[in-house]
């Protein structure tokens, strides 16, 4: 490469992260100065499809500099480092003044903590910046993809819901300027994130994630919010401490604060010392940020903000940072005990998460504990640490977000339709709001079933494990009460009564625009498996230099695996069953057009049905009375209930999390 | 293999998996009928059956119905191809309980109570013997050191000899695959009982055929996963998965059904336990 395209691929490299970060940023800033609701949502949408286009513009750009872009600290022409350590003070001291004003004294020791930390650290100790300043790969591409695509669909969703929701409120003063500011901090965060290779830096966007959620999550400003809000501090807050003195100790034994290093410190034969311990702190900040066991109430806590807070935090921003870090160190401990115990600790979340999520009747908490599993899965993959479950891992990452913004979203729509989130009120839902009901089936399929990409996720994550036993055993159990609530609610969803009905849905256009774009996005995510897979995760999994031999290929309609030499020792064409759903998916109008009316007959009620003209439920009882039948779902709420089940596996997970430790201690 | 042996199979398979099937289930309702008795029906009763239903009138209780009642048949139909094409064995349990899911939709689709609650039994069935099918792949895979069933055939010995316990977890769970007593709760036989036919409820006419149809594509794939714990010979594998069927009949018989919270807790313990010893030996012998 000659001097010119050098400096010109350095200068387009650094004018797109500046644009992914500085983006959001403006957006922001306008949103909160402009009082006007219909100028603030044309700038919304406009900062939206912007980020859209520089992120599509990202992955053109890394493609063209064969996957890897690398910006050298030195090379910047200004001192970022000294910018990026006042921000990171002055937004330590926030969160302490936000600890006392709280009143609440976990807060503020535990930000006083990093505060004294990270000022010792870098202030009065000369800290050696990495080389590298900003390393983007694909796995740094994906996540900026996913929060500048899933994230500005989210906010163009919230611009149609925040009206109504603000409706209901009965607020005098609009409160949506700060809500929209929150929210592209909040992506201006998450992008920095994903592109910075100095982990200080890393650890500065982390805590803007942090605070931001705080933010969000209290916003509609009820005891509730504030109390939920605040505990997701405390709770992220004692991850940060973790995270702060992972960075300390690694910087001691290594001397790095490259996150690229740290994920090469197994080839390059570094792990010495206290290396593990500093790796095992990163991973404790990751299972705060990602909800793992025992740290999932802030996350369950979280659904009490609007409902596009919900599917920002659940999809592509926020627990996505916590297994973004975990991945991203992953190959540092690949195959060690602590990547065992890593791997359990995930596991024992997926099982965990979803035998609760049975027991719910809250749509929107069957949701939360559905990704607090699929988290775990992927931080049990991670831990796992061989190709095929780093690949199972980064991919679940990618579907798990696109399935679950749109779910998130597809609950708030029917919450403002039918005025509840509780399943059992969903039943008939079709009769009411047609769209919805078959965007949100096609999501949860998504979520459950093959071909679709988040089941074969859960088959690489199970044919990974093979060699783990105490892993592979939670992860068949929660395969198997993942069935379970997932199809209980699929069911009530899909009840429809007997009666002809087509009625028509009305919905704001900016909600019909967000699902009909998402729930497009899952089916292409999940059809388009194999090109995804080729040229995101394979590359990504080469750049890694994993020990182990397992091949991974995309090829023959399906993903497959070799062991090291050309035998397959398993795969899955998914394509040709993409033809059998599609060709279902078509029968249904037909039938809809072929059923006569005529034909349509009640169910049958023990051949006491009261009367056809009714909804079909209502019986003859005894003495020609009138009973009226009512069929719940199993809920299991003496065995798996919350007051049950929470604090049992509250003891397992701490306790995994002190074998944890105590493995990397010498 | 060359791409027409392949789609001979395929079409090989699809057409005759049902006639064995139905042929089986046809013996099935003789020989149950002389255990209790009785005469029983004509051989090929369940064909004379399966017609009747597909002429009867389109009578349905909603208009999707039908779209379930296909999607239980193809992928049921699916998972039955995987096998014969020797394909990744952990998904083809996959794929088979996408097939039962679609059917669990339809009882559900219904506001009538027998098939809701007969859909809620089904579901726990699957939970219950979930679990039990992915460990049986993960103790093949710990034999043969690969997911694909082809492995199966080019073992060097029969897996039965690695896998006892864990081919007796399966035989034991089948009897609640194939929905006969003592865990016949989702869809008991007789039409009179507390559940009237659960989970088929309200299904009728040419509906209630094709899931009759998808049963006998079910019950060839079955006697084929039996097989494959004695494959090489062939032969010896079909005799027995024979026999393990007639043990079913037998223990249809013999037993009374009993509550789904009896069976999750026996399928658990001793399914999931039997499995699970099993596979720990071989993890400690590797």
């Amino acid at each position: 490469m000659d001097f010119l395209t050098e400096r010109g691929f350095f200068v387009e490299g650094i004018f797109l992260i500046l644009a992914a970060i500085l983006l959001p940023a403006a957006g922001a800033a306008l949103s909160y100065v402009i009082k006007k609701s219909s100028i603030r949502n044309c700038i919304v949408v406009i900062t939206s499809i912007a980020m859209m286009v520089v992120s599509s513009y990202f992955a053109y750009v890394l493609y063209k500099n064969g996957g890897q872009m690398v910006i050298e600290t030195e090379k910047i022409p200004f001192d970022l480092g000294w910018i990026i350590k006042l921000i990171d003070i002055a937004l330590l001291v926030y969160i302490v003044f936000l600890g006392f004003k709280l009143k609440n004294i976990l807060v503020w020791v535990l930000a006083g903590i990093q505060l004294a930390v990270t000022v010792g650290f870098e202030v009065f100790n000369k800290v050696v910046e990495p080389h590298a300043a900003f390393v983007i790969d694909y796995l740094s591409l994906i996540m900026l993809l996913l929060s500048s695509i899933i994230g500005p669909l989210i906010i163009i969703f919230a611009t149609g819901y925040m009206k109504e929701h603000e409706e209901h409120q009965h607020l005098k003063k609009s409160r949506q300027p700060k809500f929209f500011f929150v929210l592209f901090i909040f992506l201006a965060a998450m992008n920095a994130l994903a592109v910075s290779n100095n982990i200080m830096w890393f650890y500065l966007f982390w805590e803007v994630t942090t605070l931001c959620s705080f933010l969000l999550i209290s916003h509609d400003g009820s005891e509730m919010a504030i109390k939920n809000a605040t505990r997701a501090l405390v709770l992220n807050m004692a991850g940060g401490v973790a995270f702060i003195f992972g960075i300390v100790v690694l910087y001691k034994v290594t001397g790095t604060l490259s996150l690229q290093d740290i994920s090469m410190f197994q080839t390059t034969g570094a792990v010495k010392g206290l290396v593990p311990l500093g790796l095992a702190l990163l991973c404790f900040a990751g299972f705060t940020k990602s909800a793992q066991f025992p740290f999932q109430s802030w996350l369950l806590g979280a659904m009490v903000a609007p409902t596009p807070v919900s599917a920002l935090l659940h999809s592509s921003t926020m627990v996505k940072a916590g297994v973004y870090l975990v991945v991203r160190i992953a190959p540092a401990f690949s195959g060690t005990i602590l990547g065992h115990v890593v791997a359990f600790v995930g596991g024992f979340t997926f099982m965990a998460a979803s035998a609760l999520a049975i027991s719910q009747r809250n749509g929107k908490k069957v949701l939360a504990y559905s990704t607090i599993a699929n988290l775990g899965l992927i931080i049990c993959c991670a831990g796992i640490g061989t190709h095929v479950a780093l690949g199972a891992a980064i991919l679940l990452i990618i579907f798990h977000a696109i399935s679950k913004g749109l779910l998130f979203l597809c609950v708030g729509t029917i919450e403002h339709g039918i005025g509840s989130r509780d399943i059992e009120d969903m039943q008939g839902l079709m009769k009411k709001m047609p769209f919805t009901t078959v965007i949100t089936v096609i999501g949860m399929i998504s979520m459950l079933l093959p071909p679709f990409g988040v089941l074969i996720t859960k088959w690489m994550a199970i044919e990974a494990s093979v060699n783990l036993p105490i892993v592979l055993i939670p992860i068949i159990i929660g395969s198997a009460f993942t069935v379970v609530f997932w199809a209980k609610w699929i069911g009530i969803i899909l009840t429809m009564s007997y009666k002809v009905k087509h009625p028509v849905e009305k919905l704001p256009f900016s909600t019909k625009a967000t699902l009909s774009i998402l729930v497009a996005g899952v089916l292409a995510a999940s059809v388009g498996i194999i090109p995804l897979f080729n040229k995101l995760i394979s590359p990504e999994l080469g750049i890694f230099k994993l020990v182990d031999k397992l091949g991974l290929v995309g090829e023959k309609g399906g993903v497959w695996m070799t062991n090291g030499t050309t035998t397959i020792t398993g795969g899955f064409a998914s394509l040709p069953f993409f033809l059998i759903i599609f060709a279902l998916m078509f029968t249904i109008p037909f039938f809809l057009y072929k059923t006569k009316p005529d034909n349509i007959k009640p169910p049958y009620v023990c051949g006491e049905l009261a009367n056809d003209d009714i909804r079909g439920i209502e019986f003859m009882g005894p003495m020609d009375k009138i009973e009226n039948s009512v069929v719940h779902n199993y809920y299991f709420k003496g065995v798996l209930g919350e007051n049950k089940l929470t604090l049992w596996t509250n003891l397992v997970a701490i306790a995994s999390i002190l074998i944890m430790f105590g493995v990397v201690v010498k | 293999m060359n791409i027409y042996v392949k789609i001979l199979i395929i079409v090989g398979v699809i057409l005759l998996a049902p006639i064995v099937g139905g042929l089986l289930s046809g013996i099935d309702r003789r020989i149950t009928a002389r255990m209790q008795n009785r005469f029983g029906p004509p051989l090929l009763q369940p064909f004379y059956d399966f017609f009747k239903l597909m002429g009867k009138e389109r009578i349905a209780v909603n208009q999707t119905q039908m779209v379930y009642v296909l999607g239980y048949l193809l992928f049921a139909v699916a998972s039955l191809i995987m096998f014969v094409m020797r394909q990744d064995l952990l998904m083809l349990i996959f794929i088979l309980a996408f097939s039962n899911i679609s059917i669990i939709m339809g009882a559900m689709s219904v506001r009538s109570p027998f098939s809701k609650i007969g859909a809620q039994r089904e579901i726990i069935q699957m939970m219950a013997y979930e679990p039990v099918l992915l460990l049986m792949v993960v103790g093949i895979f710990l034999t043969t050191k690969s997911f694909m069933i082809e492995s199966v055939f080019t073992h060097s010995r029969p897996l039965i000899y690695d896998l006892p316990l864990v081919f007796a977890a399966f035989i034991f769970i089948l009897t609640i695959k194939l929905r006969k007593s003592p865990f016949d709760f989702s869809t008991s036989h007789h039409g009179h009982q507390e559940l009237v036919k659960g989970l088929t409820t309200e299904f009728s006419g040419p509906q209630l055929a094709l899931i009759e149809l998808t049963h006998w594509y079910e019950l060839i794939l079955i006697l084929g996963l039996i097989s494959l714990f004695f494959a090489k010979p062939i032969w010896v594998g079909i005799i027995i998965a024979l026999a393990c069927y007639f043990l079913e009949f037998v223990i249809d018989n013999i037993s009374a059904r009993m509550t789904w919270k009896w069976m999750l807790k026996i399928t658990w313990l001793v399914g999931i336990g039997a499995a699970i010893t099993n596979i720990a030996w071989l993890y400690l012998k590797r």
